[in-house]
């Protein structure tokens, strides 16, 4: 995420999910590897301090069989149970049961020296059974210096691995990315060099087009004349939509407090033609007027985008309804619809779900992006053959 | 009344054991120069558990030979294999069982 925000590259929603994934799969492998090398060092420490008191704990396991002997030789007159400080003892029976013990000491037999709730346990099987004692298990408490010292180093080498590891992971993302965003910046660099030759012929025709008067032409040249129009303002629109994809990061925009409803007039004024051509009836339903700071420029490309497809994906003889309340403004029309399951993915760029009209797929990535950036909410809902719904609120 | 009957018999067999014991076990080896205990505290030190020293005892009353036999060769050679015991099974189990109580090492070390 970090690496496509630093190279200013749009990526879809599924690239930004695979980013994702990669990069927690990523950590997860890296928690796992770090994980597992702490274990192992963190057990051979352990063995390390077991190996150490290991010949502390014999030496005291053989002064306590030497006391068992004398005890098993002596027992009709000593009874007294050997007794070594600091430590801890019991002797088990052939059948594990327990014959004495000093405190409560239990019987594991998976190693002869292991550590157990803090304390150490080494299990001496001596030759001959004194006393009937086949298991002698001693125990000392384990003074813990060895544990505070491994996390101290475990806490500082797994910061400096999980850094590494990051480290790593940013230049494999970087890596991966490169082939991504020089195919975008391919695509933009081409659309922006595309759409800045299209700039001064559309232009042209759109201006002169608006100087020619029409009450002048007969029936048929103004049939004519109206079609070029239609295609002129088509060009503009996609050129706009276009300008504004390649640039629109670096737009300043300049907010001014506006009348929702001239705006609206404006931009189906500006439409009129391109409705009639495919005799789409547009209409406005003013609920109540209402006023928003915004940039005009982009809430007409908002506008534009959304009637644009509102009469582009209608029926012959359709309707396109843009209903203005207070706090909302709904784009609604009779037209095919979209599949449910293709509704979430609208707002990405170069999403497309029809093939029989024209387009990039970029209107409503234009719309969704505006919308971002003035906190505007998009709902829209759609059912097939029937017409969609785009409401913009805030 | 049920506990005193059960207190009754049981106090009842431990006696009749120890009789057994101290009239066809303790009664001979008063005549040897070691004293009975020796022997158990060899048998435990050998099979260590309950199960394994009773065992043993039996194993070795029923039949004697100087393979079985948990004394020191030169104790063997002076004073010989012990005669097989005439007694029955049970009697023998009930003897071992006394013999077992009377010496054992559970609950007498402090």
């Amino acid at each position: 995420m970090l690496a496509s925000k630093s190279w200013d590259i749009d990526l879809a929603q599924s690239e930004k999910q695979t980013l994702f994934r990669f990069s927690s799969l990523y950590i997860l492998l890296s928690i796992v590897i770090i994980s597992v090398f702490s274990y192992m060092y963190y057990d051979s420490q352990k063995e390390l301090m077991l190996q150490e008191k290991k010949s502390l704990l014999q030496e005291h396991s053989k002064t306590l069989l030497q006391d068992l002997k004398y005890l098993h030789i002596n027992f009709d007159k000593e009874r007294t149970y050997p007794r070594v400080p600091n430590f801890n003892s019991a002797i088990f029976d052939s059948d594990k049961k327990l014959i004495f013990s000093t405190s409560d000491i239990k019987l594991r037999l998976h190693k002869i020296l292991y550590l157990e709730n803090s304390k150490i346990y080494l299990v001496n099987i001596p030759e001959s059974y004194y006393l009937g004692a086949k298991y002698v298990v001693l125990s000392m408490s384990d003074d813990e210096v060895w544990l505070k010292k491994t996390k101290k180093e475990l806490i500082i080498f797994n910061s400096i691995a999980f850094v590494f590891m990051l480290f790593i992971g940013y230049i494999l993302l970087r890596l991966f990315l490169k082939p991504m965003r020089d195919a975008i910046h391919l695509l933009d660099r081409f659309i922006k060099d595309t759409t800045h030759e299209l700039n001064t012929p559309v232009s042209t025709i759109v201006t002169n087009i608006e100087m020619i008067d029409t009450s002048l032409l007969d029936e048929k040249l103004k049939k004519k004349i109206n079609r070029i129009d239609i295609g002129a303002k088509t060009i503009s629109n996609i050129y706009q939509d276009l300008t504004y994809l390649t640039l629109g990061n670096k737009i300043v925009s300049n907010d001014e407090k506006l009348d929702i409803y001239h705006v609206v007039l404006e931009r189906v004024e500006y439409f009129n033609s391109l409705a009639l051509a495919k005799k789409v009836t547009l209409s406005i339903t003013l609920l109540q007027n209402t006023t928003l700071v915004i940039d005009k420029a982009k809430f007409s490309k908002l506008l534009d985008n959304l009637i644009s497809n509102a009469i582009k994906y209608n029926k012959i003889k359709g309707t396109v309804e843009i209903i203005i309340s207070k706090n909302s403004i709904i784009v609604k029309d009779s037209g095919i619809g979209i599949e449910p399951q293709n509704i979430s993915k609208m707002q990405e760029r170069y999403a497309r779900f029809n093939k029989s009209s024209g387009g990039f797929g970029i209107g409503l990535s234009i719309v969704s992006h505006i919308a971002k950036e003035y906190k505007l909410n998009i709902k829209i809902d759609s059912k097939e053959n029937q017409g969609t719904e785009v409401i913009i609120s805030w | 009344m049920v506990k005193t009957l059960i207190f009754l018999t049981l106090f009842s067999s431990i006696l009749f054991s120890s009789t057994i014991y101290e009239k066809n076990c303790v009664s001979c080896h008063k005549k040897l120069p070691v004293s009975i205990d020796k022997y158990f505290y060899r048998y435990l030190l050998k099979y260590s558990s309950e199960k394994d020293t009773k065992k043993a005892i039996y194993l070795y009353l029923k039949k004697p030979t100087k393979e079985k036999s948990v004394m020191a060769e030169a104790f063997i050679s002076r004073f010989g294999v012990k005669p097989k015991t005439t007694l029955h099974d049970n009697e023998l189990k009930k003897a071992i069982n006394s013999y077992w109580r009377k010496y054992k090492v559970f609950g007498k070390l402090q």
